[in-house]
C-alpha cells in the first residue's frame, strides 16, 4: 500500500509564495494498493490535481471509491473539480457519516447547487453512489479494509483504519482531543462545561480510537494547530502534534504524519514544527513526519534490504 | 481612488510556484476612496488576506464599516467569507449587496446554506458576531454606499446571471464585468457597454486565452479578447484581464497579456494579486 498527499492543509487554499513547498490545497490524500487500486480519502481541493493525474493514467473510465471524514467545504470542494467526473462511464462511490440532514446525496449534492456551481452532480456524466458509513462498522474495497472510527469535531466527523496488502494505516482528522470539548450537534462559540456524561463520552471516545490504532504503520492526524494556538482556540475541533503523538504513543503505532496544516502556517514554520516533532517523536520511539503536497509514503516496514546483493 | 487586487484566479484557487506573480486567489477586490471610504467586490479566498490586514485598523477593535458587493454566489466568489476575519469581531458593520441568485434563491438563503451545519462550524450567519446585513440588490438599480455612486446590470454567465457593476468615486469610474460569457464575443451586450462606457479601468472576465475558447463554451466565461471589443467599442481608458482560469500559469498569462495587447491600442494588463493600482 501507497499513500499520495494531494492536498494537506485545513480549512482553505492558501495560494502564495508561503506555501510553496507544503503546498496550499486542502485535504486529499490518495490510496494504492499493490495491484493498483486506488481509494481516495476526503475530496478537499488537493483533489483537483488528483483527478488530472488519474485522467492521464487512465485508460477507461474507471469506478473511484471516495471516502470523506465529513462534509465541510474544505474536505469536499475538490469533487465538482475532478477532471473524470465529466467522462461517462467513471462511477464515483462516495462514502460518509451523515449528519445534520436527512440523506447524504442532498448534502454532498447541494455543493453543486445551482447558486453555487455551474453544473449539478445529477447532471455531471458521471455515476454517483451515496454510502452512509457508521463508526465501528467495517466494510471491505477491494483488497483494501475500512474502518470507520468516531471523532471529535462539530457536527461529528470520522477517521478510518485501512487495512491491506499485510500492513495499515489510518486517517484521523479532522478531530479535537477527547478531554476540553466535545463536539455535539450545534455551535460552539467557546468551550462549554462538561458534564459528567461529556466526560465518559470523550473517554470512550478516544478509547475506541486508541485500540483501533493499536499497532498500526502509519496514523495520518489533524494536527492544525500550535500548542498555543490550541488554547485560543480549543473548540474549533482540531488538534496539536503533540495531543497526535500522545494519542500515537498509547496505540503504538509505528509512524505518526501530521497533516491538516493551519492555513496561517507558512513554510518556514513547517519546517520548525517538522524539526521539532521529529525530534519529539524520537524520544517516544515513534517517527514523525510531516506531509506536504506530493509526498508518497509506502505504507509498511521497511523492505529489509538483501545485504549479500552486489557483493 | 485607490484598487487592490486581492484575488484575481477564477473558479479554482492555486497554489505553486507557477502562480506566484499573478497569485492564486480566488475574486476579491478593494477599492478605497481618497477620503479613505472602502468598498469590497467579491468574497473569495483573496478576501482572507485583506480581512487580516483590516484587523490592524477599525476592524480589529469592532469599529468598522464594510460594504461588500458580490457579482454572484458561485462559490469562487464566496468562498473566503467564512474566514473573512472581520466578521467575527462584535461591533463591526458589514453589508453584503448582491442579487438573488435565482427565482428560487435567495441571495440570503443561499449564503446560509454555505454556512449550514454540515458544511461550516459556524452553523449560520447569526453565529458572526459582527452586524451582517444582506441586502438584495435588483439589477439595474443604482446603489450608493458612502463614496460611491454603483450603477449594476445582469449579465448572462451561463446557466445563471452575474451582476455587474460601474463604480464612481472621486470622479473616476471602474467596471466589473467578471464572470460573463456574450451570445457573441464580437457582438457584446449594449448594457455592458453602457457599464463600461468611458470608464478609466474596465476590469473584464479573461478565463480563457482565445485559442482555448471554443472548447469551453457555455461555462459563462470569456477569452481574452472580450474584454478587448468591450474596452475599444465603450472607450474605456485601461483594461484589466482578471478571473485567470486555473489552468493559467504565470508565463501563459504573460503570453494572453502579450497577444491580447499587440492588437489593440487600449493599454491592456492581466490582474496581478496584491498589485495597487491608482485610478
Amino acid at each position: 500500500m501507497q499513500i499520495t498527499f494531494w492536498g494537506v492543509r485545513g480549512s482553505y487554499p492558501v495560494p502564495g509564495a508561503a506555501t510553496v513547498r507544503y503546498g496550499g490545497q486542502t485535504s486529499c490524500v490518495e490510496v494504492t494498493s499493490a495491484a493498483g487500486e486506488t481509494l481516495i480519502v476526503d475530496a478537499g481541493t488537493g483533489m483537483r490535481a488528483l483527478g488530472n493525474k488519474l485522467m492521464r493514467e487512465a485508460t477507461q473510465a474507471q469506478h473511484y471509491h471516495v471516502l470523506l471524514s465529513h462534509v465541510h467545504w474544505d474536505h469536499i470542494q475538490g469533487l465538482p473539480f475532478f477532471s473524470p467526473a465529466y467522462v461517462a462511464g467513471t462511477r464515483i462511490s462516495m462514502y460518509a457519516l451523515l449528519t445534520a440532514a436527512d440523506e447524504l446525496q442532498q448534502v454532498i449534492g447541494g455543493i453543486t447547487r445551482h447558486e453555487f456551481f455551474p453544473m449539478s452532480l445529477e447532471a455531471v456524466p458521471a455515476q454517483f453512489e451515496f454510502h452512509q458509513v457508521e463508526p465501528g462498522v467495517d466494510f471491505d474495497l477491494g483488497s483494501f479494509h475500512v474502518m470507520p472510527i468516531a471523532l471529535n469535531h462539530p457536527f461529528g466527523s470520522v477517521g478510518y483504519r485501512v487495512d491491506g496488502d499485510g500492513s495499515s494505516w489510518a486517517y484521523i482528522a479532522d478531530t479535537a482531543p477527547f478531554d476540553r470539548v466535545l463536539h455535539k450537534q450545534h455551535f460552539l462559540a467557546g468551550p462549554e462545561a462538561l458534564s459528567e456524561d461529556d466526560r465518559i463520552a470523550l473517554g470512550a471516545m478516544r478509547d475506541a480510537l486508541v485500540q483501533r490504532l493499536e499497532g498500526v504503520d502509519t496514523v495520518v492526524y489533524d494536527t492544525h494547530f500550535t500548542e498555543d494556538e490550541y488554547r485560543r482556540f480549543p473548540h474549533y475541533g482540531h488538534s496539536t502534534p503533540d495531543q497526535a503523538l500522545e494519542i500515537c504513543a498509547a496505540a503504538r503505532v509505528r509512524r505518526l504524519v501530521l497533516y491538516h496544516h493551519a492555513p496561517s502556517h507558512g513554510d518556514e514554520q513547517m519546517d520548525r514544527i517538522a524539526a521539532e516533532y521529529l525530534r519529539k517523536g524520537a524520544g517516544v520511539g515513534i517517527e514523525v513526519l510531516t506531509s506536504f503536497e506530493g509526498m508518497s509514503l509506502p505504507i509498511g516496514p521497511e523492505p529489509e534490504l538483501d545485504r549479500g546483493a552486489g557483493r | 481612488m485607490k484598487l487592490r487586487f486581492w484575488g484575481v484566479r477564477g473558479s479554482f484557487a492555486m497554489s505553486g510556484r507557477d502562480f506566484l506573480r499573478y497569485g492564486g486567489n480566488t475574486t476579491s477586490v478593494e477599492l478605497v476612496t481618497d477620503a479613505g471610504e472602502r468598498l469590497l467586490i467579491d468574497l473569495g479566498t483573496g478576501a482572507t488576506e485583506l480581512g487580516k490586514k483590516l484587523m490592524g485598523a477599525e476592524f480589529g477593535a469592532g469599529k468598522g464599516k464594510l460594504p461588500i458587493l458580490l457579482s454572484h454566489t458561485h462559490l469562487d466568489h464566496i468562498q473566503g467569507l467564512p474566514f473573512f476575519t472581520p466578521f467575527f469581531i462584535k461591533g463591526n458593520e458589514i453589508r453584503i449587496l448582491g442579487a438573488n441568485p435565482t427565482a428560487g434563491a435567495s441571495l440570503e438563503a443561499t449564503l446560509q446554506n454555505q454556512l449550514a451545519p454540515h458544511y461550516s462550524p459556524l452553523n449560520g450567519l447569526e453565529n458572526l458576531a459582527a452586524g451582517v446585513s444582506i441586502e438584495v440588490v435588483t439589477p439595474g438599480d443604482t446603489i450608493a454606499v458612502p463614496g460611491f455612486q454603483i450603477i449594476t446590470a445582469a449579465v448572462p454567465h451561463g446557466s445563471m446571471w452575474s451582476t455587474a457593476y460601474r463604480i464612481a468615486a472621486d470622479g473616476q469610474v471602474v467596471t466589473y464585468l467578471s464572470d460573463v460569457e456574450y451570445p457573441s464575443v464580437d457582438e457584446p451586450l449594449e448594457i455592458a457597454l453602457a457599464l463600461a462606457r468611458g470608464a478609466d479601468l474596465l476590469i473584464h472576465d479573461a478565463m480563457y486565452a482565445d485559442q482555448d475558447y471554443e472548447l469551453n463554451r457555455g461555462w459563462g466565461h470569456s477569452p481574452a479578447r472580450a474584454g478587448v471589443v468591450v474596452a475599444e467599442r465603450a472607450g474605456a481608458k485601461k483594461l484589466a484581464l482578471f478571473h485567470h482560469s486555473p489552468d493559467a500559469t504565470d508565463d501563459m498569462i504573460d503570453e494572453v497579456v502579450a497577444r491580447t495587447a499587440a492588437r489593440t491600442t487600449v493599454p491592456v494588463f492581466a490582474a496581478a494579486e496584491g498589485s495597487y493600482l491608482d485610478i
